[in-house]
């Protein structure tokens, strides 16, 4: 839908802020009708610029009114009270007149603490977006999460509990005004033109009251709904209504076929629901009697809403009183099972995902020290340079604390005028970070439409702002203002010479930051390696030139697996025909994808196992030239052939893995073992082992059975093309359609676009650290350069003396990259003991796929070392010109 | 009630007002100037006005329903109060009668 332009959000929000309440209506009402006028005339993005034009004319204004109204006399009266509001506005003055003074100087700090306040904001805005507050529900501080705990759930997952203790807490609480009910649903869509595969939830019929939402049309379900045959019925997200139904209200009372099956369509969410994740229908929740006894299957999210006055913590302490009685009652189920209550947002967070941000924050701080002590290093030797004033000013009976304050008000003039930059870095940085997310996974994110600049985020930095003026001002604040009296008086005009103890702090600030700056080049380069690997790494199979697609046959009319064998063959047979197309296969679970399919492992003649804990392993149905296709390579034995057909010798192939770690020593071919309930089959083959996921199943054992053996209903079909993938697409499509035209055919891509999307998240990991391992480097090598130029500055008369004296400019050249090397060594040196730590925690972080690695460490310590040196050269070699006449002279 | 004096840019938005009858919202009342006088006014300005002659009782205001063109925003629509016409009244008197006898002067100058 082409939805009107809409203003800046960022300038309303400010505009509405800044206005009193009693105009906000009219001015900001006014500028947002004309807004669309000039959208239409010139356009949306010269409209916006006019908006915002518009916004900050009107600032004065609004400020006037709000004075007006507050009846805040003239500013410039004397009042008994304000001198101190009055002396530290006129130090704000004085401040920004000394600042504009040195322009260079001001600009410096202003960048450098930009870049580091500008990517804490936009991490901070990762964290509360996705993080603290990923959901946009009405009154979500009175949302609950309510989870079964037991031995089995060792993180914290949602789906963990069973329809009879669910039906039991709804008895014999009272804490939640609502409880209600989710189950994971994902169906083919059929209609008029495409089907389409959409993923949905079954939830009992108080699910849209217990979230507090109504729908936009239509109703939601009723409790007579929930029953077994009554419960063809279904919500449809506001989305899909205008995706597939173009926003037609007359769509309600219509059926639609959901998995071959008419539903009646009974309402639609308001615009932007999508609660659980990334949801597009619903359907009632029916179990049959049966179902609805079962407490050992554990498979159904529950969420609770609080009564009014009612607490998380006294809901969990309800809860768990509950959880201890069931288990007591049904020990034979509930054994060791309890229960427990979180908030909404906690409980329904990416578990992946909060370590990973705190890393990014944790980083994000890093870069800002080091741009702290940047700062604090330039503002001491202007201090320095300003000493003779500071000890005029102490000799005429300035006190400490006055000359302090005053410094340090510099430090918050400068801190502030970073804002602005920092927010507009912050908001290029979050441009970036939402750009690169695939379109297809975003609705995934729980919070991702959330992610921008706005008056929260504004804040945030505004207030780090004036804590990093505080770090990185209070030392050059406390120096500067106890100026050694009589040394600095006494000192002529050849300028302070600085004291060896002032030479000490400056030196420290240098060698922190090269120890800060190592570890975040340590986590970086290890991320980006990660990232490499998983993309470009030998995966157990060529990804290269493969074009995957899935489709998901409706058991209601592919029951008999003869008719799920003939629907295989025939489409294989026309993709077969396409031009372009080398081979061709098909298996129920690809590589990469989310899912898995295993089944428990008997090897015949192998001791007994537990029955209750059979070893499992990764089950593939695969037609015959499966394997020649995606170029998993047959070991030992032979591959599949049309010969191991539906009445042959039932056979499976196992991978490298399996052989190892189920037949040992001995020769698995022609052994025969049992896959879940199958009939015994004979090994006829060992494969090659595949990376199935690069987070937890690398190279797991795994069984290939037959299709035509073991047909699925579940279909990866993957083919390989000789030539442009993207030239496929339509006809593979097509082929599926033409043999069943009801059927979905979903994620249809290439094979490394696949792989890209499965490590997204690494991807963006190594990104984000990237940037900031670069920023980190710069601002290292800023600081070493810096120092090392002011101090050849003020030693140009202790310089001239030497070369007066004879020496030579490899000496010269050598004391002052000497100098500066010392300090980076001394950084590298901590900076290698960090970074042992940021591996290892990089490594429990990422679950062991990025380790740490010594080598790398070293790599880049050296290359810091270089850095430094080379920082150090270029006023090493302004040293050597110095002429001894003038340096003696001056 | 004391006379009020206007000044020129209040007779001005009084008279647009006037003009524009139940329409009288700021965004028509600095259209309508625009097009009667050819002065393009500033939008703060036109505010500052409007806020001081309804202190005055020249203007009497009302806040229209929420509007979703203005996003969710109502519409605050002024008429001219029955002192604002006396003031108007005085003023174009006022002027009216310093005019009279100086147009030939000032014609074809």
């Amino acid at each position: 839908m082409n939805e009107p332009p809409t203003p800046p959000r960022l300038a309303e929000q400010l505009l509405a802020f800044l206005c009193p309440s009693t105009i906000a209506d009219e001015v900001v009402g006014d500028l947002h009708e004309e807004f669309a006028g000039v959208a239409r005339h010139k356009g949306k993005v010269a409209a916006r610029a006019w908006y915002t034009v518009q916004t900050l004319r009107l600032v004065t204004h609004a400020l006037r009114a709000r004075a007006r109204q507050h009846h805040v006399p003239d500013p410039h009266a004397q009042r008994p009270g304000d001198s101190i509001m009055r002396s530290l506005l006129t130090d704000t003055r004085q401040a920004f007149r000394l600042l504009l003074k040195q322009p260079a100087l001001a600009a410096l700090v202003v960048l450098t603490l930009s870049l580091g306040l500008g990517a804490n904001a936009a991490i901070f805005k990762v964290i509360d977006a996705l993080v603290l507050h990923p959901f946009t529900l009405p009154d979500i501080e009175r949302l609950t999460l309510i989870a079964e705990t037991g031995p089995e759930f060792s993180l914290d997952l949602q789906e963990t509990v069973s329809p009879a203790n669910f039906a039991d807490w709804k008895k014999q609480t009272d804490v939640f005004e609502q409880l209600a009910a989710f189950d994971w649903w994902e169906v083919n869509l059929a209609s008029r033109e495409e089907a389409e595969r959409v993923s949905g939830f079954r939830v009992t019929a108080n699910f849209f009251d217990a979230l507090g939402v109504r729908p936009a049309l239509g109703r939601t379900f009723t409790a007579a709904e929930e029953t077994v045959g009554n419960h063809h019925r279904v919500v449809i997200s506001h989305d899909l209504w205008q995706r597939r139904f173009s926003g037609d209200p007359a769509i309600l009372g219509q059926t639609i076929l959901v998995d071959a099956v008419p539903h009646e369509i009974v309402g639609i969410t308001p615009a932007g629901f999508s609660f659980p994740l990334g949801s597009d229908i619903w359907s009632p929740l029916a179990l049959t009697s049966e179902q609805a006894q079962a407490r050992s299957s554990r498979y159904l999210t529950v969420i609770g809403r609080l009564r009014p006055g009612k607490s998380v913590a006294a809901a969990h302490a309800q809860v768990t009183v509950v959880g201890e009685r069931l288990a007591q009652q049904y020990p034979e189920h509930n054994k060791e099972h309890g229960a427990k209550v979180m908030t909404l947002a906690a409980g329904m967070r990416d578990q992946g995902l909060g370590p990973i941000v705190l890393l990014w924050q944790a980083s994000a701080a890093f870069v800002l020290l080091i741009a702290c002590a940047n700062i604090a290093n330039l503002l001491l030797a202007r201090g320095a340079e300003r000493h003779r004033e500071l000890a005029v000013r102490a000799a005429l009976g300035a006190s400490r604390f006055r000359m302090m304050r005053e410094l340090l008000v510099e430090s918050l003039v400068l801190a502030c005028a970073a804002v602005p930059a920092a927010l507009a870095f912050a908001w290029f940085g979050i441009r970036l970070i939402r750009i690169n997310l695939p379109p297809r996974l975003v609705r995934f994110v729980q919070g991702w439409e959330n992610l921008d600049v706005d008056l929260r985020l504004m804040f945030f930095t505004l207030a780090l702002a004036a804590a990093t003026a505080i770090v990185f001002g209070l030392l050059p604040a406390l120096r500067a203002s106890r100026p050694a009296l009589v040394d600095a008086l006494k000192d002529g005009s050849r300028g302070a010479t600085v004291g060896r103890n002032r030479q000490w702090i400056r030196r420290a600030l240098v060698v922190g930051q090269v120890a800060l700056a190592l570890p975040l080049l340590v986590a970086s380069t290890l991320s980006a390696m990660g990232a490499q690997r998983f993309l470009h790494g030998a995966q157990g199979y060529e990804p290269r030139g493969l074009l995957t697609m899935n489709a998901e046959l409706p058991l209601a009319v592919y029951e008999k697996p003869e008719s799920r064998r003939q629907f295989v063959e025939n489409v294989l047979a026309k993709l077969r025909e396409m031009p372009g197309v080398e081979g061709v296969g098909i298996v129920n679970v690809l590589p990469t994808s989310g899912g898995n399919a295993g089944r428990a492992i008997t090897v015949e003649g192998a001791p007994p196992v537990d029955p209750a804990n059979p070893p499992y392993v990764d089950y593939r149905t695969v037609t015959a030239d499966l394997l020649e296709t995606m170029r998993i390579p047959v070991l030992r034995g032979r591959g599949f052939t049309p010969a191991d057909s539906e009445a042959g010798q039932p056979v499976v192939i196992v991978s490298q893995s399996l052989a190892t770690k189920h037949f040992g020593e001995t020769d698995p071919l022609g052994k025969r073992i049992k896959l879940g309930d199958s009939p015994w089959l004979t090994v006829v083959g060992v494969g090659g082992d595949v990376i199935h996921n690069w987070f937890g199943r690398r190279n797991a054992p795994t069984a290939y059975r037959p299709y035509v053996q073991a047909p699925s209903l579940g279909l990866c079909f993957v083919i390989r093309g000789n030539g442009d993938l993207a030239s496929l697409t339509r006809p593979a499509k097509a082929a599926v359609r033409s043999v069943d035209p009801s059927l979905a055919v979903f994620l249809l891509m290439p094979m490394q676009e696949a792989l890209a999307e499965r490590t997204i998240g690494l991807q963006y990991v190594a990104a984000i650290m990237a940037v900031f391992g670069a920023i980190a480097l710069v601002l290292a090598v800023v600081g070493v350069y810096s120092l090392m130029a002011f101090m050849v500055t003020q030693r140009t008369h202790e310089i001239g003396v030497r070369i007066a004296l004879g020496a030579t400019r490899r000496n010269v050249v050598s004391l002052t990259v000497r100098q500066s090397a010392t300090m980076a060594l001394w950084g590298v040196a901590i900076g290698l003991v960090l970074s042992f730590g940021v591996g290892r925690t990089l490594g429990s972080l990422l679950m062991g796929v990025i380790s740490g690695d010594l080598r790398v460490s070293l790599g880049l310590a050296v290359i810091l070392l270089g850095a430094a040196a080379a920082a150090a050269y270029i006023p090493a070699r302004r040293a050597t010109s110095i002429d001894p006449m003038v340096a003696l002279r001056q | 009630m004391a006379d009020v004096y206007l000044g020129e840019f209040e007779q001005i938005v009084l008279l647009a007002i006037l003009r524009l009858g139940d329409e009288a919202y700021a965004i028509p009342v600095r259209d309508e100037i625009a097009r009667r006088t050819g002065r393009a006014v500033a939008r703060g300005a036109l505010y500052t006005a409007l806020e001081r002659l309804e202190t005055k009782g020249c203007l009497r205001s009302r806040m229209s329903d929420p509007r979703p063109e203005r996003g969710g925003r109502s519409r605050r629509y002024y008429s001219v109060s029955a002192s604002g016409i006396a003031a108007l009244r005085s003023a174009r008197a006022a002027l009216l009668a310093l005019w009279k006898g100086v147009e030939s002067q000032l014609e074809g100058r």
